[in-house]
């Protein structure tokens, strides 16, 4: 396997890239000086590809709720033991993690990195499904959906989004459900494994003080040698509307203080790349017009005793949805929820700031560089990024090409009230 | 690499540079040492909230928010930690280095003399802090002291402190009380604020890549109090009486069980048994290779989290997981059986292993986080020791099994508690 490398002058950063034969990407972010090195090796499957077409098939295959990440705790488990007590012996740290789209297996080392990326490679290569094993497995993630429903800030977020769609399957908890996982068993998680964990639709990212080439012969050595997909898999999606699902939902925990999520349904979506890319840097860039620390709204909302330290802002792009959000604690969301809106009808007939605009780029360009500090933040989102076909290494040549009118058009979009939903988790009352 | 130069800049206050190369950002940090009593500990947890509202330059949070803005979206972030009985004050600053934009802008310079503004030249009207915005700041920490309870599995831990510490100051809270809070207005709390400043231990911390002469000479520019005394670091009581075993039930309306136990180490972190401590908790609880994980989640299926902690300074442990109401006793059992197998001294050599090498590693693995290194030299002036990385490391290598078994045999389990919706 041949290694590509590209070096950015402005970030002081290189990165290595090459395909195997099996269609796996290698990257490689040598960080010169780091006591950890960190590996991650993903596949592009999460929550939301519960309906697909298997390369080669013509049926559509549907599979229960929270089989991915069912299948990402499976799959730490070998037939000879638990895959943890080998990384345990040369001291690494490893874990695992499932969203709505990506399912990935890391681990972070001081020591043996050549050792542990072997054991991260074989063991993801090696599913070990018994009838046994997944119904112990059904009381371990039950306990975790357990903790998942006392767990305001998940609750309040999920039901936001179930709020957001009609029927597009980031509405449902990645986990599934007590029912929907007591469907689970091992055909079907030999089937999607199958499916989803060839090598074709996953990706290797390695960052730390480590060799290029010593990875590229690792992967030679460690990957099977199967052939690419012909064709791609078909994820199926339902059919989504451009309205919101309902404007609002609310839910009852023990908290001492309401908390909220609100947010805007992205209705321009299906694609991915640099085009995303591009939206995602404009849209934060207006989220932070209208309602980031500096703004009069939030200075009001702040002073009014309306938010608090807590209240966070954030916008998520995927190919197939998106959407902008924003929360925290508040004694009336209903209140902050009116403010936004008035504070945007405003800005849409008084028009946005050209000042605020330069000064919330410098924000945004620091933000990205300072990623580069952490071998696993940057190595997740470089992860993450890749599946939906864009590269961080163009995110400083794109962010330099927004210029206001995309922001002003952007703001003029997506920011719509009808598009709008809150969602509140308030105390019990009595 | 993992040293730091420490240099006295004025009597009270210290600055510790760690010079390290490999990040794109410097910090900054001030850290304030206030002992942990009833007395104080709601005013210094308000502090931080009110010093951030404005200083004489920066006089309102738009102002400060806007001025870091400019600089790149610089990092400022302020509240408590609390470390056994000390109870300190942290402001924590990061920005990046002057390399990645066009024209040299002196942005560590400008980032320290926020920071030096913001901690030492507050807002102040009368001879005291501007009174609305001490009003909001109570609401602000009174919200946020009730609003422990919104995470169960924190809360829990807490809890189960408090309870065993009640008549300890380790109970406290760390940001005080609601009902303290209704004591305080600004006046009083500016009063509060004079003597903390000119009689607490100060440590300011910067990390990034300058030389050790420029940032001491920025420091020593920025930096002049006058200290009315000689300030020490608080210490920290370590009870070793453990009478009967408390238990505490707590019923709330929730979807899972949290059950913590509470036990006594009765080491300080400058004894000799806190090596052996640290691979006792790490065999005990301490990831995936512990006995917890390996036999309460994955052998019985109780939980999906389980793992033991220590507050070395305090000289207490934790055992914390989430589990079914009605597995109660089932979990309890378990968690009491494997802290008897260390007893016993049955511990196999891969487990042995393990966890000195999980040490290791998490050691090892500080020195990328600037934050991270700076809590660890904090924690090393609070306990009294003074290991850099591979000192610490050394020495929890050539701890042995008969070394764990043996501290094993002091530590005691002094309180239960367990949040759930039903009685156990």
């Amino acid at each position: 396997m041949n290694l590509q490398e590209k070096y950015h002058s402005e970030l002081k950063e290189t990165l290595y890239h090459g395909v195997h034969k099996s269609g796996l990407n290698v990257y490689v972010l040598p960080k010169k000086g780091y006591s950890k090195s960190y590996a991650i090796f993903g596949t592009r499957y999460g929550s939301i590809d519960s309906k697909f077409i298997v390369p080669g098939e013509k049926e559509v295959t549907e599979v229960p709720d929270g089989i991915a990440h069912f299948l990402e705790h499976k799959l730490f488990e070998e037939e000879e033991g638990n895959v943890f007590d080998r990384f345990s012996k040369y001291g690494a740290s490893a874990n695992a993690f499932t969203s709505f789209t990506t399912t990935a297996y890391l681990f972070s080392c001081t020591d043996h990195f050549y050792d542990n990326l072997s054991i991260l490679l074989d063991f993801v290569q090696n599913p070990y499904f018994t009838e046994e094993n997944v119904q112990k497995e059904q009381g371990i993630i039950g306990q975790e959906i357990r903790m998942y429903d006392d767990d305001p800030n998940w609750r309040v977020y999920f039901n936001f989004l179930d709020a957001l769609y009609h029927h597009h399957p980031v509405k449902i908890d990645i986990a599934g459900t007590v029912e929907s996982i007591s469907q689970i068993n091992k055909d079907i998680l030999y089937k999607c494994y199958h499916t989803f964990y060839h090598p074709s639709n996953m990706i290797l990212f390695t960052a730390g003080d480590i060799e290029p080439n010593k990875v590229a012969e690792y992967v030679e050595s460690h990957i099977k040698a199967t052939e690419p997909y012909q064709e791609e898999i078909r994820r199926v999606y339902p059919e989504e509307p451009q309205t919101v699902s309902k404007q609002k939902v609310e839910q009852n925990l023990s908290v001492s203080i309401p908390l909220f999520q609100a947010g805007f349904k992205d209705t321009d979506v299906g694609y991915g790349g640099d085009k995303l890319l591009k939206k995602d840097i404009i849209t934060r860039i207006v989220l932070e017009m209208i309602m980031g620390k500096s703004t009069r709204l939030y200075q009001s909302l702040y002073e009014q005793g309306l938010i608090n330290d807590s209240f966070d802002i954030d916008y998520t792009a995927e190919i197939s949805y998106g959407f902008s959000v924003f929360g925290g604690e508040s004694p009336n969301p209903e209140k902050v929820q009116q403010e936004v809106i008035n504070e945007i009808q405003r800005l849409s007939r008084d028009g946005l700031n050209k000042n605020e605009f330069e000064r919330i780029k410098k924000v945004i360009f620091g933000r990205f560089l300072r990623q580069f500090n952490s071998v696993e933040a940057v190595s997740n989102n470089f992860m993450s990024t890749l599946f939906k076909e864009m590269n961080l290494f163009n995110y400083v040549d794109i962010y330099r090409s927004i210029t206001f009118d995309d922001v002003q058009k952007r703001f003029t979009e997506h920011f719509n009230p009808d598009n709008m939903v809150l969602s509140v988790v308030r105390p019990y009352e009595g | 690499m993992g040293g730091f130069n420490k240099t006295n800049i004025t009597k009270g206050i210290h600055l510790y540079y760690i010079p390290t190369d490999k990040f794109k950002t410097f910090t900054v940090s001030i850290y304030i040492h206030q002992p942990l009593n009833k007395e104080n500990a709601t005013k210094n947890a308000l502090l931080p909230q009110v010093l951030k509202r404005g200083s004489i330059d920066f006089p309102t949070s738009q102002d400060i928010a806007r001025y870091l803005e400019e600089l790149y979206g610089a990092v400022f972030d302020c509240g408590i930690v609390k470390k056994g009985e000390n109870q300190i004050i942290r402001f924590n600053f990061e920005t990046i280095e002057d390399t990645y934009v066009d024209q040299g802008e002196g942005l560590l310079q400008k980032t320290m003399k926020l920071a030096k503004q913001i901690v030492f030249e507050p807002l102040i009207e009368n001879e005291r802090f501007k009174k609305e915005y001490v009003e909001q700041e109570k609401q602000n920490l009174k919200n946020q002291i009730e609003g422990l309870i919104n995470n169960k599995m924190s809360y829990a831990v807490e809890r189960c402190y408090q309870e065993m510490c009640s008549n300890e100051n380790f109970g406290i809270y760390e940001l005080g009380s609601v009902e303290d809070l209704n004591t305080i207005d600004e006046k009083i709390l500016y009063e509060h604020y004079l003597t903390v400043i000119h009689n607490s231990p100060i440590d300011i911390f910067v990390t990034g890549s300058i030389s050790e002469d420029k940032v001491k000479q920025m420091v020593q520019n920025l930096f002049h109090i006058t200290m009315d005394s000689n300030p020490v670091y608080p210490t920290t009581e370590i009870v070793s009486q453990v009478g009967e075993v408390k238990k505490v039930y707590e019923p709330m309306k929730v979807a899972q069980g949290k059950l913590s136990l509470g036990f006594r180490t009765k080491i300080a972190p400058t004894d000799k048994e806190y090596y052996p401590l640290v691979i006792f908790n790490g065999l005990f609880g301490g990831g995936p290779h512990s006995k917890l994980f390996n036999n309460v989640r994955e052998k019985l299926s109780l939980a999906y989290y389980v793992f033991s902690r220590l507050e070395k300074f305090k000289g207490l442990m934790v055992v914390s997981s989430g589990i079914e109401p009605e597995n109660y006793q089932k979990a309890f059992d378990e968690i009491m059986f494997q802290f008897e197998e260390i007893k016993k001294g049955n511990i196999t050599d891969a487990e042995f292993d393990a966890t000195i090498n999980s040490a290791v590693n998490s050691i090892r693995s500080l020195a990328d986080t600037a934050f991270y290194m700076e809590d660890y030299y904090l924690s090393q002036l609070v306990g009294g020791t003074n290991d850099d990385f591979e000192d610490l490391i050394s020495k929890l290598s050539s701890v042995t099994k008969e070394d764990v078994v043996a501290v094993a045999q002091n530590i005691q389990l002094d309180t239960v508690y367990f949040l759930s919706n039903k009685e156990a």
